[in-house]
């Protein structure tokens, strides 16, 4: 938190005391701008119409499957048919 | 007469609770800079409520209204004039760099609250004046976190105390604002005039501050005694979806995360998705906030990822997720481990950490996925026959793609013993032949969802 920019330094001609509820201020302000951003925010206004919302009709193109088909090429691959060219020669034995 | 005062009377006679709750607001419209200095200077401690009590009640140009109502709103504004009388010093304060003092101006916003709550309970404001509370609850609950925080860096600042304990003290005014809010939650709830003119109309608004103080006093819990209260009535309250969006979509952004701190996950996507559909486009930072759940809880209720374009506008939901979403789609479960490490403080921060780490099953699913493919097909029993994967595969071949990605080996119980937890989790069909040594996977669909 110190390590903020501070906004508007504290003059130095001021006494230790002073300077130091000045730090402290600035703490608190930092402090509740770091708050203000964790909620849900207010809307600016209490209704609005469908056009105002982003219902793309179908939602699908947002998500995509969790594995992926496309790198059956890759290093692992081919490290794995190593390794299980192994495995079976091994079990030959 | 006053700005404020003004406005209030165009406001009540037109019947408008929005404008009439404006006119408590500690924030002055940006037209109108001067315009709290101004009230404040019109008038004095002394003659304050006289003042006020001659332009409410006395002054002819005036709407018309019962004595005891006038009385009560004659109450609201000198309990309003004196609120602002704190704000004005607490603000010249911290901009000389002196000490402000948000304590006093919480103590006067409540004093504020409550002269409200007892215009309701004594004086028959009406049902249409509900969104004074919005307001007035809002900064409330804002002062309230302004008060604890002066509060946190007094005593850090100055001495401690022997038997000072700082965590029970912490949130005090916070606590505090929370039982007003209950206070007027009740106040709305157990109105009994009929729908059109209940101040049920006010619930959800009132429900929403609950919320986030609850959350940000770290008792969800307590969040769930608000919805059962609610759901006690219902067939006596107005449907949710007659009221307005706002209230709509932050009410299912907070059930929604309730539900998905509980790991009801099914709940919790209903209600993320019809706040993620509902949400106003240009709130940015709250459809963020609305996907920071929906995100894990698509993971795990679907097994589906975000994609790019969902992504996009967001940095802070890329930085967020993608590493991890790329270790998932890749079975790369070492990558997946770092970049929950990597991510943890956030995650933590979040409340998603839980249900992030279960993303490891479905990592590990697609490791073992990439087994089952690369061991290739059977030898066609005729030509032309349709392609058949092999479905018995060693269990050393599941170990030797473990260790190849962990890059140590694994034991065959261990192994063996994840295996088995995926069967039981559903995440891959077949069981396990120990005698031979072998997975026997099912021969239509090994990995349900997969295509394979």
């Amino acid at each position: 938190m110190s390590a903020a920019p501070a906004s508007g330094a504290a003059p130095t001609n001021k006494a230790a005391v002073a300077d130091k509820s000045a730090e402290s201020a600035k703490d608190v302000k930092l402090a509740a701008a770091l708050e203000e951003d964790d909620e849900f925010e207010d809307f600016p206004v209490e209704n609005w119409t469908k056009e105002d919302t982003e219902v793309p009709g179908d939602n699908t193109h947002l998500w995509e499957e969790s594995w992926d088909d496309d790198d059956t090429n890759e290093d692992f691959s081919a490290q794995l048919k190593e390794e299980l060219k192994k495995v079976e020669a091994n079990k030959k034995k | 007469m006053d700005s404020v005062i003004q406005d209030f009377r165009k406001a009540y006679s037109a019947g408008d609770g929005y404008g009439l709750a404006q006119t408590l607001s500690p924030i002055p419209p940006s037209s109108q800079s001067e315009r709290l200095q101004k009230f404040f200077q019109s008038t004095n401690y002394a003659s304050a409520q006289k003042e006020f009590r001659n332009q409410i009640l006395y002054d002819n140009s005036g709407p018309k209204m019962p004595m005891d109502e006038g009385n009560g709103w004659v109450e609201v504004y000198t309990a309003y004039w004196k609120a602002i009388g704190e704000i004005l010093s607490a603000e010249a304060a911290a901009q000389s760099n002196a000490r402000s003092s948000w304590t006093k101006v919480y103590d006067a916003w409540k004093e504020l609250t409550n002269v409200l709550h007892r215009g309701y309970s004594n004086c028959g404001f009406e049902a249409w004046t509900v969104p004074c509370f919005y307001v007035v609850g809002k900064y409330l609950r804002i002062f309230a976190i302004k008060a604890d925080e002066d509060a946190a860096t007094s005593t850090t600042t100055m001495t401690n105390f022997d038997d000072f304990n700082p965590e029970a003290e912490r949130n005090e005014k916070l606590e505090d604002a929370a039982r007003q809010l209950n206070r007027i939650f009740n106040l709305c709830l157990s109105d009994r005039a009929p729908l059109e003119e209940s101040r049920k109309w006010g619930i959800y608004n009132i429900i929403n501050l609950l919320f986030k103080t609850y959350f940000k006093l770290n008792s969800i819990s307590l969040s769930k005694n608000i919805l059962k209260a609610v759901r006690a009535y219902t067939g006596d309250m107005p449907v949710l979806e007659s009221f307005p969006l706002a209230h709509q979509v932050t009410f299912k952004y907070y059930v929604g995360v309730i539900n998905f701190l509980e790991e009801s996950y099914v709940e919790a996507e209903k209600n993320l998705t019809e706040a993620w559909n509902l949400c106003h486009k240009d709130s940015v930072r709250n459809k963020e906030l609305i996907l920071t759940y929906l995100i894990p809880c698509h993971l795990l209720t679907t097994h589906t990822l975000p994609t790019q374009a969902l992504l996009s506008p967001y940095p802070r939901l890329q930085s967020l997720f993608l590493p991890l979403s790329r270790c998932i789609k890749k079975g790369d479960l070492s990558g997946f481990d770092a970049a929950l490490v990597a991510g943890e403080d956030e995650f933590v921060k979040r409340r998603i950490y839980l249900t992030l780490e279960r993303g490891r099953d479905v990592t590990l699913r697609n490791l073992l996925r990439k087994v089952f493919l690369a061991n290739g097909f059977e030898e066609a029993k005729e030509p032309g026959a349709p392609q058949v994967r092999k479905s018995r595969i060693p269990i050393a071949a599941f170990g030797t793609a473990i260790s190849i990605d962990s890059k140590e080996t694994m034991d065959n119980d261990e192994v063996e013993c994840l295996l088995a937890n995926m069967v039981y989790k559903n995440l891959m069909k077949g069981y396990i032949s120990r005698p031979y040594g072998m997975v026997v996977l099912n021969k239509k669909g090994a990995f349900p969802g997969t295509g394979v």
